[in-house]
């Protein structure tokens, strides 16, 4: 079989066409260097059938794109995702915590630490002056403030918990995050599963889908299955359904069982068993350590209580009955000052209310560091691992540059070739066959 | 990649920057709980001691004030019964004449009218010798019962560690008829009047050694209040070497060691720069710069 005369031509021809597009390609990973999600691609080029020649082998025919591959490690997607959870439950956790120890404003002059301790020297100073008035009117003064100060803080860790708990709903609830990024997947399930379909490579749309994959990955622990077809599954949390099936997205979502992420740590916050739940109950073990350490002395001096507890409202108060005019120092004369003495005494003994106190202190402070730092390890790893992701989907300018120079070069190189066999054929066509002209 | 990986150790040293700054406009190395839980838990328990100390020592002082009234007072209540002694022993004399007894048992009910004003006397607007009944005076100038009541002022000095500071008039000067002082004093006076042999034995004998022992019941109180006294000073002295002791603790354990905090910061200053420049030069290098 001869070879056409043309046939180099179209050999270079295919030459420039596959370096533009590979240039296409470079362009559009250029344009998307700064896109979140973005994943490089390739331009695969493959030599076209050869030619078989009966005398002399198989003659190369130039060059195709048989495929925009798009360059990423679904292994280190996978990792990435397990990361992103811990660090999305780590900074939620670390945030509403540390709003929590802000709070107790210690150490300083404005925490229970200081008002009881006031609270205490008021009753020495009653002690020393047990029918002054301007003393009892600064006791009780300060049991007021102690008080205040109490109520204030399981008040503003209620409000910490009912922050968590607004932000969950708006997560979770119609409309919210969870909701947006379901409804995005199911559609790009859809739309990726009918593009393969038709034999399309729909890379835009799939690295769109990996990044809702990762965002979803913060908010709560989630696991992919794969249809083959294009379709994926995202079952969220442990769930015993999955959220996105295809293009269908079930909504409400189904209950989770091990949420992790943002929601497991708002969940967390927000329950009546958790984190912040314990705090409040260690606040109110504090308040009626001080209501009972203090009656039981005061009552039998006085016969009326001093504090007076109120479990179902967790609010601490002062005994009606007790006023400047009616708080006593002690049960005999004007000068008894027995039970404020043995009050006064409770200060920093081991059990005592700065005891508690002290020790929800430094509960609350090391769970405050203990979650900074586990948000600051996942984040740190998960940094690691974006690097990592980085390194093989990320673009990189000076690749790119490199690759705009190689694939200009082979374009120039393609024409220069066009141009030879063009001046070949120009000998060919004009100048032969013109003997005797 | 680069970029990120250069934001985010701006990021960190900036944080840690921010911290020292922190420590150095606060003076303090712990300024919330989770910076150092344990250490934050150590500072609250040592400010409660010290605080306690503190008032320990306003009571140590109100505690000196009473007893050093209290003291005064007796003083005050021991020359009246020395007075009173002396003119026991003029008018029990042979020599005196009826009416010069007369005279002298006048100036003895003077006398006791002047121990119980000296008895009513009142610190702060408080009885100092009524027991806990601060409010009322221990006697009026009527009868020569005591209206107080047996309860001890007691002030705390230290943990656990409590002084009685009080004297109580009816230990001293009596309740009524209880061969007290205020009793021998009557005595002492309806004697003198009486002008029997019988009196005049009992001036020169069970008068003597009543008005005695009654001079040693004052003495006994005012040794019992200034060894109180002496106890409560030095319990004084001992918590302000406490008080100093804790305040350095609590200092230690919370405030800032500026120097190391300076030289901190200004180390992390210069290697926030350096990483600054570094990253400019980093970020801004590219293959761009050298294509043509």
């Amino acid at each position: 079989m001869p070879v056409s005369t043309f046939m180099g031509l179209h050999t270079s021809l295919r030459g420039l066409l596959a370096e533009q597009r590979a240039l296409d390609v470079t362009s559009h990973n250029i344009a998307n260097a700064n896109t979140q999600g973005y994943s490089r691609q390739e331009a695969q080029l493959q030599a076209t059938d050869a030619l078989a020649l009966p005398t002399s082998g198989r003659l190369g025919t130039g060059v195709d794109v048989i495929a925009y591959k798009r360059i990423r490690d679904s292994f280190l997607d996978l990792q990435y995702r397990t990361q992103a959870m811990q660090v999305g439950a780590g900074a939620t956790r670390a945030q509403a915590l540390d709003r929590a120890e802000l709070r107790l404003s210690e150490p300083g002059e404005n925490g229970i630490a200081q008002r009881l301790n006031s609270y205490w020297s008021s009753w020495s100073d009653l002690a020393n002056a047990p029918d002054s008035g301007a003393a009892r009117q600064a006791l009780i003064g300060d049991a007021q403030s102690l008080i205040s100060a109490v109520n204030a803080l399981d008040v503003g860790m209620q409000t910490v918990a009912s922050e968590a708990a607004a932000e969950l709903s708006a997560l979770t609830g119609a409309g919210g995050e969870l909701q947006q990024v379901g409804r995005e997947l199911a559609g790009l399930n859809g739309a990726i599963r009918d593009a393969q379909r038709v034999g399309a490579q729909p890379n835009d749309l799939l690295d769109r889908r990996d990044l809702l994959l990762d965002k979803l990955a913060g908010l709560a622990q989630v696991s992919v299955a794969d249809d083959g077809a294009g379709s994926i599954r995202v079952t969220l949390g442990g769930a015993a359904a999955p959220l996105v099936d295809g293009s269908v997205l079930t909504w409400p979502p189904p209950a989770m069982t091990s949420p992790g992420g943002t929601i497991g740590a708002l969940m967390d916050l927000s329950s009546p068993t958790g984190t912040i739940a314990s705090y409040r109950s260690d606040i109110a073990n504090f308040a009626q350590g001080l209501t009972a350490q203090v009656n039981a002395i005061y009552q039998p001096a006085a016969g009326t209580d001093f504090f007076a507890y109120d479990g179902a409202t967790a609010t601490l108060s002062l005994n009606p009955l007790v006023t400047a005019a009616t708080v006593r120092a002690g049960a005999g004369g004007a000068g008894d000052n027995s039970a404020a003495l043995a009050l006064s005494e409770l200060r920093g003994t081991p059990g005592s209310a700065d005891d508690l106190y002290a020790r929800l202190v430094t509960r609350i402070g090391t769970e405050v560091a203990d979650a900074r730092r586990g948000a600051l390890n996942a984040s740190a790893l998960s940094e690691s691992i974006e690097d990592r992701r980085q390194g093989t989907a990320g673009v990189s300018l000076d690749e790119e540059m490199t690759n705009l120079i190689r694939f200009q070069r082979g374009y120039q190189a393609a024409a220069r070739a066009m141009s030879a066999t063009d001046e070949l054929l120009d000998t060919l066509i004009d100048r032969t066959g013109r003997v005797g002209l | 990649m680069i970029s990120r990986g250069v934001l985010a150790d701006l990021n960190d040293v900036s944080t840690r920057l921010a911290n020292t700054q922190r420590k150095m406009s606060t003076g303090k190395e712990l300024t919330r709980p989770s910076d150092d839980p344990f250490a934050v838990g150590r500072a609250i328990a040592l400010r409660t001691e010290l605080d306690g100390v503190g008032q320990y020592r306003r009571n140590a002082a109100e505690a000196e004030a009473w007893t050093a009234a209290t003291d005064v007072q007796l003083g005050g209540l021991t020359d009246i019964a020395h007075r009173a002694r002396e003119l026991l022993m003029q008018g029990s004399s042979g020599t005196t004449t009826p009416s010069q007894r007369a005279t002298i048992a006048a100036e003895i009910d003077q006398l006791v009218d002047a121990a119980k004003q000296t008895a009513n006397a009142t610190h702060g607007g408080r009885s100092l010798f009524g027991g806990t009944a601060t409010n009322v005076r221990p006697y009026d100038m009527v009868s020569d019962a005591y209206a107080g009541d047996g309860g001890d002022v007691v002030r705390t000095i230290g943990p656990g560690v409590s002084v009685i500071v009080n004297v109580r008039a009816s230990d001293v000067l009596g309740n009524g008829a209880d061969g007290k002082m205020l009793e021998t004093l009557r005595d002492v006076a309806a004697h003198l009047r009486g002008g029997t042999a019988a009196d005049q034995a009992a001036l020169t004998g069970s008068d003597i050694a009543a008005l005695d022992s009654s001079i040693g019941d004052l003495l006994g109180a005012r040794a019992q209040i200034g060894t109180t006294a002496n106890r409560v000073t030095a319990a004084d002295d001992r918590l302000a070497e406490l008080e100093e002791g804790v305040r350095n603790l609590l200092s230690t354990t919370e405030d800032a060691d500026m120097a190391a905090t300076l030289i901190d910061y200004s180390m992390q200053q210069s290697v926030y720069q350096s990483a600054l420049r570094a990253g400019a030069g980093i970020v801004q290098a590219s293959l761009l710069d050298f294509l043509r």
